[in-house]
């Protein structure tokens, strides 16, 4: 009978129950979406990160980060033991140098990444970043090239480039090598200075047979600090470091925790709003309704059936509203996923140095909803706690007496 | 019976003091019919709701069925009510959301009766206010006189010593008010149902057999025709 009572109250005055109702569709739907664009930045930003050369986790020879010389570089057989390992599922090894790259009359100094194709096509698809030409394969190794590096040398593909600079422990690095694509990094920073090369071209050019410079470690899961903890237990620490991307892109870390911490304080404006607006309703209504509730404690209701009555009121119209907002939040969401936001001016640049793209894809993470839409249940049944406190202290005179 | 002793009642209206009832001293058998009559502002609604336990008295005692509703906690209080009284106020008596038969029933389903009682029970009593054909209406498909007399029904449901009906013909029109006026002197002859209520109106004091005149919060007169 008492939810018979609280669910035709609730279709008695629709005008009242849809003023409570859509302002928890409301709430929800804006919560659930500014967190969902949060998070979806900060996770395309991590993706990019995987996605672009540098991976979560990077092994390298103790002080290469300081110093990035090929002489601080170390063998692969030192980090075998690595592939065992629960949580980690690749590594992929690279050298990273620089030297002196000519072409006819023009030379320029780049930077040079020696890769394992196969592994950099499985795990970074490096392969989808070739712009023109093609990916390395058995017959064809060479170099690929940066979109800016063949603009300002003035390439095109089969051209030779020749090396020239410092190899490993003092030797003289030369050599020769024809160019067979033409990648497109996304940032032109990237573009305008990096020469890629199968690692077995760079090894032979600097002279640093069976060594690397880095191990990109790859990872089954996103939890990084899992890895990274994995990585330093099972290697030699003396002669390694191992890096994060946190420690590598301190600058990205930054920029990605004043965003979390801005995004923290909207969402706690937008709550203490969402609280506020709906106290006000709840205020409203329970006003409306004092005479009713006197005139049912008057002839012999117990207040807590009262209550009851109430409670199941607002429980009904938080459900309805909480999934009614998920319904209205779910394609908006969906929209800007699939069409993500084009992040444009300052922020645009910032991202973009980092070798980011500058979009924003929402987080279709179905977790934001529900922690968000179930925040919002909570503070929906909190608020009505006023309307309890007022009816267990109405006095029915008073409330019949209008 | 209700007794009622010494009852004083003043309000603290913010800093003024309003003395709305001075030292009453009155006695209510079974079976009565009585009238508690004067002008606006006089005392009887707060008198009204002293005897019928909504209010409690700043001075005086109240025994109802014997019964010192000063003893009982609030809830033991609104449990008293459902058991032993039945109220009738001026108007929004009713619950918006429910139709004429469950609003009758609804005191009974709070006193937990079985359902053939119930139904029995309601379909009798609003037989008795006639209003058999109206049973599926809500209160806001009703007339005022219509919703009076299913509020005579309802606080008969839950088989109360007394009904106490606040002013329930000011809001009505004449014939209304002659209706109403008629079941309730019916089913206090047939039925023996004890009817004590407010009025100005003299159509409804000539109408009743004990009339209780107050005044300034005191009693005036008091006779039995
Ligand atoms: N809750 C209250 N607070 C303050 N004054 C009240 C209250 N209830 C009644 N009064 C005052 O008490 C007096 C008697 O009121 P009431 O019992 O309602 O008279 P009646 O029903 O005869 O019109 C009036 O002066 C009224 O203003
Ligand atoms: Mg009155």
């Amino acid at each position: 009978m008492l939810l018979k009572l609280a669910w035709r109250n609730i279709f008695r005055n629709k005008r009242r129950s849809l003023i409570t109702v859509s302002s928890i569709i409301f709430a929800v739907l804006f919560a659930v979406f500014m967190r969902s664009l949060q998070y979806g930045a900060y996770g395309n930003m991590l993706k990019n990160i995987v996605s672009s050369y540098m991976g979560y986790v990077q092994i390298h020879s103790k002080g290469f980060w300081e110093e990035k010389t090929l002489d601080n570089s170390f063998s692969l057989s030192e980090i075998e033991q690595l592939k065992k390992q629960e949580g980690i599922s690749y590594l992929s090894p690279r050298i990273e140098g620089f030297a002196l790259v000519s072409f006819s009359e023009t030379s320029k100094p780049v930077a040079i990444l020696g890769v394992d194709p196969a592994l950099e096509k499985e795990h970074i698809k490096l392969d989808q970043k070739v712009v023109e030409g093609n990916y390395f394969s058995d017959t064809k190794k060479g170099l690929l090239i940066g979109k800016g590096v063949k603009e300002i040398m003035k390439l095109s593909i089969g051209d030779t480039l020749v090396f020239l600079g410092q190899g490993y422990q003092g030797s003289m690095a030369s050599g020769a090598y024809p160019i067979v694509g033409v990648i497109d990094l996304k940032t032109p920073e990237l573009n305008k200075r990096t020469v890629v090369m199968t690692l077995e071209q760079a090894q032979e050019l600097f002279a640093l047979p069976d060594r690397v410079t880095t191990a990109v470690v790859g990872l089954y899961h996103d939890d990084w600090q899992d890895a990274q903890q994995e990585t330093v237990a099972a290697i030699d620490t003396n002669m390694l470091e191992v890096m994060n991307w946190q420690e590598m892109l301190p600058e990205l870390r930054q920029l990605i925790s004043i965003d979390r911490a801005g995004g923290t304080f909207v969402l706690l404006i937008l709550y203490s709003i969402i609280t506020f607006s709906l106290f006000g309703t709840v205020l409203m209504l329970t006003e409306e309704r004092s005479f009713e509730y006197g005139v049912l404690i008057a002839i012999g209701m117990e207040k807590n059936k009262v209550i009851i009555v109430a409670v199941l009121e607002t429980i009904i119209m938080a459900i309805a509203g909480v999934v009614a907002g998920l319904f209205v939040a779910f394609p908006f969401v969906l929209y800007f996923n699939i069409n993500p936001i084009n992040l444009s001016g300052q922020m645009q640049e910032v991202v973009e140095r980092f070798g980011f793209e500058a979009l924003i894809p929402t987080s279709l993470d179905p977790s934001i909803a529900t922690t968000h839409a179930g925040i919002i249940f909570v503070i929906v049944l909190v608020v009505n706690i006023y309307t309890l406190q007022k009816i267990k202290n109405l006095n029915p005179i008073k409330a019949m007496r209008k | 019976m209700i007794q009622a002793s010494n009852i004083h009642k003043t309000y603290n209206d913010g800093k003024v003091k309003v003395h709305a009832l001075r030292g009453i001293d009155v006695e209510i058998k079974e079976g009565e019919f009585t009238a508690i009559v004067g002008p606006s502002g006089s005392g009887k609604t707060t008198l009204l709701n002293i005897v019928g336990g909504l209010d409690t008295p700043t001075l005086g005692e109240v025994h109802i069925s014997d019964t010192n509703i000063a003893q009982l906690s609030e809830n033991e209080l609104i449990d008293f009510r459902l058991n032993h009284i039945g109220f009738v106020f001026q108007s929004y008596n009713l619950i918006p959301v429910l139709t004429a038969k469950e609003n009758v029933e609804f005191l009974m389903l709070l006193q937990k009766r079985d359902e053939e009682e119930r139904n029995e029970r309601t379909t009798k009593l609003l037989k008795a206010v006639g209003l058999e054909d109206q049973i599926n209406k809500k209160p806001n498909e009703m007339s005022g006189g219509q919703q009076q007399r299913v509020a005579v029904a309802r606080a008969l449901a839950s088989k109360p010593d007394f009904v106490l009906a606040d002013e329930p013909t000011a809001n009505l029109d004449s014939k209304s008010t002659a209706n109403l006026l008629d079941i309730m002197l019916r089913l206090n002859e047939e039925e023996n149902i004890t009817f004590v209520f407010s009025t100005h109106d003299q159509r409804v004091i000539d109408r009743a057999k004990r009339v209780i005149t107050v005044e300034d919060g005191k009693i005036l007169s008091d006779e039995t025709r």
